[in-house]
């Protein structure tokens, strides 16, 4: 029992950092029909950003940190939009993919010439993070359950901002329709940052995650996760904000239940597992769990 | 011969643009025969492999417009299975001793070797294709990527036949310059005549208009299966040509950075044309042999400039963001070089007349 408990608490944290992801790749395609291949690099700036201050600052408690890591995600995530993607705001699909992608490339290069090395470089988080629990006879790390409840409650007041502001509708109207939000009035700058605003908290919040967990930065380190997150909010249907939880939380407890179930020797191909199985998902279900049904022609073509 | 040119919808334009465009390539590659030094001929033979591999993601992504990532793949499973087939037994022995289906003990000739593995990769191509080309837009550029990794992860973690994350070595070296300038000539025929076929024309015009398209009888699905399938064989193509050119080849090699290479190289150029595949790859490899060399800590106006790491892939990334923002349709655009020669030629020549006929007037 105490095995289970343990495992579903792995699973909700890893699938809810990928939720968190998930959620922010979403946002900014349901508003602007971006795919943004460098979310990933809001983890690494934020990363970097914390190594900075660490060692040009030397703070006496890790604490201070955490938020630096996050408010910088969220400022890179409004850089991004400024420099970037604002110049093809109204390209096709394709167009800011790979302006997105030749980011991604941009930004990781950028930290491998800057840092020199691509070795990874230590950075503390406060002890807490890392300590453990006893409820009972189970042992809960505080990350993993910090992890899962942050989730919750982001999802929480992402919901409230949507349902109960002018901006979380001007957001939601603008997935259907982007001109009629602009001519009640609404500026489409405004809609945009805001979506960049909120997904850039998110990746902030997952980075500090992922950081209390590696305990380092590299200038690689936000591909895999933005990768996975990626295809959890494929297999929930790409751009349904109920669709990236739900795929975020279904990828994180197939990893666990695979590396549960593979044995040792084929452990190291876990992650060819999974995508093969959300590809057999995919096969059954095309538009993923929540999508609506694509039909070639609508609004991502 | 005729007949079956225009049976796929192909004019006399499309045969004379395509031999134009291989003798380019064949061009090239007798210049920097004639010039070249020993390590600029080594630059130009991995030229020639990724000219290959531009082109077959053309055949994709530049005919219907869908951003494909994960081209790659095919590439090196064409390699590795070449590599395995010629492998010479003694270094079998040592390297890959277990190999599974009796592989330790197999030793193939070079030509049948590749053949295998172009038709084995290309079948990989066309099952993959069958579940791709159900998705469409972003699930489908996912789905390319996850393709990647999937291969990628079975590729480092099949220890007992790949040497897994180790280099596999001593691959008999088969390819020279003059092997490679043909092939990728071949290959960029193949693309031309795909581009300008009945079903390449379809395919293009699905990538202006997916739903007209559909609507006036083309049907996408099957044309981008077909699409995905030729791109994967021109790819094992490429994937066979680079393991006879270097002779050592490990999982690194066909993941990421060569997606952002070839990528670059069709953007820049232009990915609806062929042309621009050209273009872009001759641009892009001078450009990051020119940033190798500014990595490499260059001694410029007498002073030492510093060693700086990452600069290749930062050329990469910044031209890529470049030119989708400023210049979306490549170098090239449009129109394929003896296209734009032949509606230039044809200006001139009409104004010339009017210009005449006015003179007469007056």
């Amino acid at each position: 029992m105490d095995y289970v408990i343990q495992q579903v608490l792995n699973a909700a944290s890893i699938g809810g950092e990928y939720a968190l992801l998930a959620l922010g790749l979403a946002i900014v395609f349901s508003v602007m029909g971006l795919v943004n291949f460098a979310h990933g690099e809001l983890i690494t700036i934020s990363g970097f950003t914390m190594y900075a201050i660490f060692i040009f600052a030397a703070p006496t408690s890790a604490w201070g940190l955490l938020p630096v890591g996050i408010i910088a995600a969220i400022a890179a995530a409004v850089v991004f939009e400024r420099v970037a993607f604002r110049p093809v705001r109204n390209a096709p699909a394709t167009t800011g993919l790979l302006t997105a992608f030749g980011l991604s490339i941009v930004v990781k290069n950028f930290f491998v010439s800057v840092v020199g090395a691509t070795r990874p470089r230590a950075v503390p988080t406060p002890d807490w993070l890392s300590s453990h629990i006893e409820i009972g006879a189970v042992h809960i790390q505080t990350l993993q359950l910090l992890e899962a409840a942050v989730t919750a409650v982001a999802l929480m007041a992402l919901l409230a901002l949507l349902r109960g502001t002018n901006i979380g509708l001007a957001m939601r109207a603008a997935a259907k329709d982007f001109n009629t939000v602009r001519l009640m009035g609404i500026r489409a700058n405004q809609v945009v940052l805001a979506a960049f605003v909120i997904s850039g908290l998110l990746a902030g919040l997952a980075a500090v995650f992922i950081m209390a967990r590696r305990g380092a930065v590299d200038p690689f380190m936000g591909f895999t996760p933005v990768l996975k997150a990626f295809v959890a909010a494929v297999l929930g249907g790409f751009g349904s904000l109920g669709g990236a939880v739900v795929g975020g939380l279904a990828l994180g407890a197939a990893e666990v239940l695979f590396q549960i179930i593979l044995p040792e020797s084929i452990a190291g191909y876990r992650d060819a597992f999974v995508f093969l199985f959300v590809g057999g998902v995919l096969i059954l279900r095309p538009q993923g769990l929540f999508g609506r049904k694509h039909q070639f022609g609508d609004k991502e073509g | 011969m005729t007949a079956l040119l225009s049976q796929l919808g192909l004019g006399r334009q499309s045969l004379f643009g395509s031999l134009m465009l291989a003798a380019l390539v064949v061009l090239i590659g007798l210049i920097v025969m004639a010039v070249a030094e020993k390590a600029q001929i080594r630059v130009a033979n991995v030229f020639f492999v990724n000219l290959i591999l531009v082109f077959g993601l053309q055949i994709t992504m530049g005919n219907s417009n869908v951003a494909n990532l994960g081209h790659i793949t095919f590439t090196g499973v064409a390699a590795y299975v070449v590599g395995i087939l010629v492998l010479p037994l003694a270094i079998k022995a040592t390297g890959i001793p277990n190999a599974p289906f009796g592989l330790a003990e197999v030793l193939i000739h070079f030509v049948p070797a590749a053949m295998i593995a172009v038709v084995f990769s290309t079948a990989l191509a066309f099952i993959t294709g069958l579940v791709l080309t159900r998705q469409t837009g972003i699930a489908y550029t996912i789905a390319t990527l996850a393709l990647l990794v999937i291969v990628h992860t079975v590729l480092t973690n099949w220890v007992d036949l790949t040497r897994g994350p180790i280099a596999m070595y001593g691959i008999p070296i088969r390819a020279n310059t003059v092997s490679l300038m043909l092939i990728a000539g071949a290959c960029a025929i193949v693309a031309r005549l795909f581009r300008d076929s009945r079903w390449g024309l379809q395919l293009r015009a699905s990538g202006e208009d997916v739903l007209g398209a559909e609507a006036s009888g083309v049907s996408v699905r099957t044309l981008r299966l077909v699409a995905w399938t030729l791109s994967g064989f021109v790819l094992s193509i490429g994937g066979v040509m680079y393991a006879y050119m270097v002779g050592t080849i490990n999982p690194k090699s066909f993941y990421f950075d060569a997606v952002f290479l070839t990528l670059a190289m069709l953007i820049l150029g232009g990915m609806r044309s062929v042309s621009g595949a050209v273009v872009g790859a001759v641009i892009v490899t001078l450009g990051t042999e020119l940033m190798r060399w500014l990595e490499g800590a260059p001694v410029i106006f007498g002073g030492k400039m510093p060693q700086i790491f990452g600069l290749t892939g930062f050329f990469l990334g910044v031209v890529i963001v470049l030119f989708m923002a400023l210049r979306p349709d490549g170098l090239v655009g449009d129109e394929e070089l003896d296209e734009m020669a032949r509606r230039l030629w044809r200006e001139r020549r009409t104004k010339g007349a009017k210009e005449q006929a006015q003179e007469s007037e007056t």
